[in-house]
């Protein structure tokens, strides 16, 4: 495809709304890892082991 | 178009394999940093093959510059090493361009070029006035000032003269193409990287296993709390479609190129889309390099493994993320040096490393769970077209075996050879190290030659800049920064005995 066939369709691009699996993708990663990186933080900060 | 056909040899490196070569980028890089590995190796036999290897040293006399990195064959002198070294690497290398079906003559020639400008660069910054760092040194050669770049400096005229020739020779530039494989010099020498480390961290294993368990905080931040935001910034920000969307996010959050072709791949997007978010990845890895390390010179120097880490996060591309590693690490050196603290070399470059290979052996996983998800609920496909388990290892980075292998071989021979033999492991390491080096210097220029921010602007993709701005420098760096903190705050690399 040419580039400015590209460049067109990236300027005049339809919205598309969030579908409910996307949705679920974005919070279930971020959730996801928020938690783990708190529950790894206090594994850290509880066994600090060679520093 | 040339932003497009920069990184169509990413493309073949980093993805699955696309063509009917005999080998891959990644499993050529496996073969070649495996190779290297093993000759060096052979010097604990008492055979010194790679003793005639060139090294730059720090130098206010050109007759000085150059020589071979073993004693054993000093009666070379400087010159007749470099050759040596020039068409040594050619031969390895054409005859790796013709595994991967290249234009052998064609590479063979670029590759001449490439590697004397690159290699001359390197001298460049090897010059007593950019790279002396201590009071000592600048007695030692005379001169009253420096910019106490060591001679890692060098790294950055590299980057800089590929920069200069991809935007204002752009000729040259493109005829260079066949020679240009940034992906290809910097995983040759992450698998070389592997041996050194392993020589390097044999004595501190504690230190070591602290260093690999907190890089595992990385993978979680790179693929569910930097891609989960950056996708959602390009879908709802910038109203990018998610075909456009999901590359970009995989290139701004995982590992770059790779991560934005596997994923385009995944979600069956077209290959244009992933070339051009390449491109851009590309073009954003060469500021962070230039910008980075100095930043983290200045506020990170007494906690250098929060540097090493932050590098690994922050910089995307892998040839990029370990070099800025590199740079970091010669910056943060000569820093402590200079107020008498003398830290043993390899553990910021380690970090900055294991950071990376960490994110990068994820991405076959990312890309099955995003092409499950794609597939039987976005673009619901036939069966024949379904994510597939294999993909896993499809999209699996091989190189990161060779890396695992020098690694562990060089492990189990620090710990478990007799104490005369173990010895002379550091030595062998380093003269496979001055090949890690080269290619490093290789990957530079490289790097700078596929940047051509002119032919970017020209082509008016600002929008997908715009994200890529907003996200790097508005999220991925500083939240990095954050989790390196987090993570490896405390931790310093031994002292230099």
């Amino acid at each position: 495809m040419p580039q400015s066939d590209l460049r067109a369709e990236l300027q005049n691009q339809q919205r598309e709304p969030l579908l409910p699996i996307e949705k679920k993708l974005i919070v279930g990663s971020l959730v996801t890892g928020i938690v783990l990186l708190v529950a790894l933080a206090l594994l850290n900060h509880l066994f600090p082991e060679i520093r | 178009m040339s932003q497009e056909n920069a990184t169509k040899s990413n493309l073949q490196s980093s993805a699955a394999p696309l063509t009917s070569a005999a080998l891959t980028e990644d499993w050529l890089a496996v073969v070649i940093g495996l190779a290297l590995f093993a000759l060096a190796l052979i010097a604990l036999t008492g055979v010194d093959a790679l003793g005639w290897v060139v090294v730059a040293s720090v130098w206010t006399s050109p007759d000085s510059a150059l020589g071979p990195i073993s004693k054993a064959y000093a009666w070379l002198g400087g010159f007749n090493s470099f050759v040596l070294t020039y068409l040594f690497l050619l031969a390895v290398l054409s005859a790796g361009a013709a595994t991967l079906k290249a234009d052998v003559r064609r590479f063979a020639v670029a590759f001449t070029v490439v590697f004397w400008i690159a290699y001359a660069s390197w001298v460049i910054g090897s010059y007593a006035h950019f790279a002396a760092v201590t009071p000592a040194d600048l007695k030692k050669f005379d001169i009253h000032w420096s910019l106490k770049l060591t001679n890692e400096g060098g790294y950055l005229i590299a980057l800089i003269a590929g920069l200069i020739i991809a935007n204002f020779i752009p000729r040259l530039a493109e005829w260079l193409k066949p020679a240009v494989r940034p992906e290809l010099y910097v995983k040759i020498a992450i698998v070389i990287l592997g041996g050194f480390l392993a020589v390097t961290v044999a004595s501190r294993l504690n230190l070591a296993t602290s260093v690999l368990l907190r890089g595992t905080a990385a993978i979680i931040e790179a693929y569910l709390i930097y891609w989960a935001v950056v996708y959602f910034i390009a879908r709802q920000w910038f109203g990018f479609s998610r075909e456009w969307a999901a590359p970009l996010a995989s290139g701004i959050s995982i590992c770059g190129v790779a991560a934005a072709i596997a994923t385009g791949g995944a979600i069956r997007a077209r290959p244009a889309v992933a070339v051009l978010v390449s491109s851009l990845v590309v073009i954003f890895a060469v500021v962070e390099v230039l910008i980075l390390p100095f930043l983290a010179d200045a506020f990170l120097s007494h906690e250098p493994l929060v540097a090493g880490a932050w590098m690994g996060l922050a910089i995307k591309t892998d040839g990029a993320a370990v070099a800025g590693g590199g740079i970091t690490e010669s910056l943060i050196l000569a820093h402590a040096a200079s107020e008498g603290v003398r830290y043993q070399p390899g553990w910021i470059l380690g970090t900055s490393a294991t950071v990376k290979v960490f994110i990068d052996i994820f991405i076959g996983i990312w890309a099955f769970i995003l092409s499950y998800i794609w597939t039987n609920h976005i673009n619901v496909t036939n069966d024949g077209d379904k994510a597939k388990l294999a993909e896993i290892w499809l999209r699996f980075p091989k190189f990161v075996i060779g890396f695992v292998l020098t690694f562990a071989i060089g492990l189990y021979l620090s710990l478990s050879m007799p104490a005369e033999l173990a010895a002379k492991l550091p030595a062998a390491m380093g003269q496979a190290n001055a090949f890690r080096v080269i290619f490093f210097i290789l990957t530079f220029f490289s790097i700078g030659l596929s940047s051509n921010f002119k032919a970017l602007w020209q082509d008016g993709f600002l929008k997908l800049a715009a994200v890529y701005l907003v996200s790097l420098f508005g999220f991925v760096i500083w939240v990095g920064l954050l989790i390196s903190w987090l993570f490896f705050a405390g931790v310093r690399p031994p002292l230099a005995a």
